[in-house]
């Protein structure tokens, strides 16, 4: 209420700044308001490989069923996910936690890639599609002190690396992938076994799955391999199955090893010293740089003339490294991300940085990991933000569009990148929030 | 930085326009209040704290920003992205709208932050005021705070920047067809670049 000798009229300077003092503040940042850290799905969802049912089965009248998520849709988990990987069609997700339950499933399970999953229906069978993320119980000896580091998905098995325990292994084993042997006539569906692998030189610090076949990586540098071999993917020197992990020679013999890759039926390896290793599949020339070959069963060093080599990725028909200054190179086959000119090449061919967000404006951003689905593509920069290109394989991508993707483009992603895991035809990221 | 236009310059003045290069504006920003208007002289909506905010904080709010209107960029110019042309005309940045389109960020860079003011700098396209002072408010909401804009100047306009515009003792006739005749080889080089 105005006092009576209170001048009337507009408030004044004096009055206004009195009463913007007196105003109340308020705060929206909680105490607890820290950066969370949450897990991103997109592309397709039939296959319950996102792991949101309501896509699949929709959970309320007005809702439709999703077939394609074509942008990042956030999924709700119950612990902090560490690691992500993306089979052909299922999902898994680890936590590094000590709590009983490390590692999460879902999506096709026909061939018990997700471990056994008791139907609620009929408690003597097991679930063929895990609609939502589901607890995998791993047969572990001390579950409340061994701790889940990595987990990698192929076309129909998984492995689940431990810190103490070695590796676990689940699904297909026609071929001997899950390193044990092949037994005639299994019925994989519905199936209790998860096999544990202990022997190798030293303890395995990365698994990786390729279509068919397993690749392990040790701390002391080298690599052992089992499965299919028809391509040579093994690297074992012959053209057989291996339903044991054996330890890689060739090229790599002797040969300090920092990082493993493969999704298909190529793999490639780099040495601590930048050097890049191929073998297995070459008929879209991902290894003619040393050989006319369509098939290289032993490992064969690739004299790439591009710098030293941080990382690579492989992909089913083409491969990307990264290199130490942060420049990005691809080859093989297929949409590699130069524009829809570039089909193929076997000489690996820069993408410019101007593509990744670099420009005079913002001459500190580098690329600082690359990822490789089936046909895409996926590059992380230091500032956070997610790159991708290649074929957009029901909606894989996460561009908001259908159409194929030619060259990098960004994915609108509501925080910070940390990792992106690929699949054939769906994508999982983990984001830091702002 | 205001272009003027003389006589036949008129005319180059729309062409100048058709070729929609970006706008420098460097904008000043207060956290912990917010306006009507968004700006420091509106009126008071409410106060809120800003202990919270750090520079990283902002930068990151900032590289989202850049992110999304890439997107923006990218779709309003217009171009198929099939095509190897896109591709090349990506490599090199060139890649902008060349029609109507709603305001679009190019890039945005924090040139200083003194808590609790701030100040970016801010490359656009058909952007109008209200715009950038809304950027600024939503900044601060997107930091979990508000911010109203306390300055926006403009210093560069497509080709013209500041240091080629003339302060006001210079307003005469000799300097003004002096920087006539510098600027104008920027403009044909510009003009030919685009049309």
């Amino acid at each position: 209420r105005r006092g009576l000798g209170v001048a009337a009229g507009p408030p004044n300077t004096r009055q206004l700044r009195e009463a913007e003092e007196a105003a109340p503040v308020f705060q929206y940042a909680g105490k607890a308001a820290r950066r969370k850290d949450r897990v991103f799905v997109w592309g397709f969802s039939y296959s319950g490989a996102l792991g949101i049912p309501s896509f699949v089965r929709p959970d309320a009248s007005w809702k439709k069923p999703r077939r394609i998520q074509t942008t990042p849709y956030r999924l709700e988990t119950e612990e902090k996910i560490s690691s992500a990987a993306c089979g052909y069609g299922f999902t898994l997700l680890a936590s590094n936690t000590r709590d009983i339950t490390k590692v999460w499933g879902m999506g096709l399970n026909k061939d018990s890639q997700l471990g056994f999953q008791r139907s609620r229906r009929d408690q003597t069978k097991g679930y063929e599609y895990v609609l939502e993320p589901s607890p995998i119980p791993l047969p572990l000896e001390k579950p409340q002190q061994t701790r889940v580091l990595q987990v990698s998905c192929g076309r129909a098995h998984s492995l689940v690396l431990t810190d103490s325990e070695g590796v676990f292994t689940m699904g297909n084993n026609s071929y001997g992938q899950c390193g044990r042997k092949v037994v005639e006539d299994e019925i994989y569906s519905g199936s209790h076994l998860i096999h544990q692998l202990k022997e190798f030189d030293s303890e395995v610090v990365q698994v990786v799955c390729g279509q068919d076949h397993s690749l392990f990586r040790t701390k002391k540098g080298s690599v052992y391999a089992c499965g299919w071999g028809a391509d040579g993917q093994t690297g074992l020197g012959h053209y057989n199955i291996t339903s044991v992990p054996t330890k890689l020679h060739g090229d790599i013999a002797g040969v300090n090893i920092i990082q493993v890759s493969s999704y298909g039926d190529c793999c490639l390896a780099v040495s601590d010293e930048g050097d890049v290793f191929g073998w297995g599949n070459s008929e879209y020339l991902q290894l003619a740089s040393v050989t006319e070959t369509t098939q290289v069963n032993v490992p064969r060093h690739l004299p790439f003339k591009i710098g030293k080599v941080k990382e690579a990725a492989c992909g089913g028909t083409g491969n990307v490294v990264l290199t130490e200054e942060g420049n990005v190179f691809v080859w093989g086959y297929g949409i590699l991300g130069k524009g829809p000119n570039l089909i193929e090449t076997a000489v690996p061919e820069m993408i410019p940085p101007s593509l990744f967000g670099w420009s005079d404006f913002s001459p500190d951003i580098r690329v600082a990991h690359v990822r490789c689905g089936l046909s895409q593509f996926a590059a992380l920069t230091n500032r956070g933000e997610l790159f991708v290109w290649g074929k957009n394989l029901r909606g894989c991508l996460g561009t908001g569009r259908m159409e194929d993707q030619y060259f990098p483009w960004r994915v609108t992603v509501p925080g910070e990148v940390l990792d992106v895991a690929c699949g054939v035809d769906h994508m999982v990221s983990m984001v830091r929030s702002f | 930085v205001s272009v003027l236009g003389i006589g036949h310059g008129n005319k180059l003045l729309t062409d100048l326009y058709n070729c929609h290069l970006a706008k420098v504006y460097i904008v000043g920003g207060l956290f912990g209040k917010a306006t009507d208007d968004f700006s420091d002289t509106g009126n008071l909506v409410e106060k809120t704290t800003f202990d919270h905010i750090t520079r990283e904080k902002l930068e990151r709010i900032l590289a989202v920003i850049q992110g999304t209107n890439q997107k923006a960029l990218l779709m309003y110019s217009n171009i198929d992205m099939k095509t190897q042309e896109a591709y090349e005309l990506a490599v090199k940045g060139l890649i902008r709208p060349m029609g109507k389109s709603p305001p679009i960020i190019t890039a945005v860079r924090c040139l200083q932050f003194a808590l609790p003011e701030f100040q970016l700098e801010i490359h656009c396209l058909h952007e109008t005021q209200q715009y950038l002072r809304k950027m600024v408010h939503e900044i601060g909401l997107e930091l979990k705070s508000s911010a109203v804009c306390t300055q926006v100047r403009r210093i560069r306009d497509g080709v013209f920047t500041v240091n080629d515009a003339l302060p006001r003792t210079q307003w005469n006739l000799q300097s003004i067809q002096e920087a006539i005749r510098n600027c104008q080889l920027k403009v044909e080089t510009e003009l030919e670049k685009t049309l």
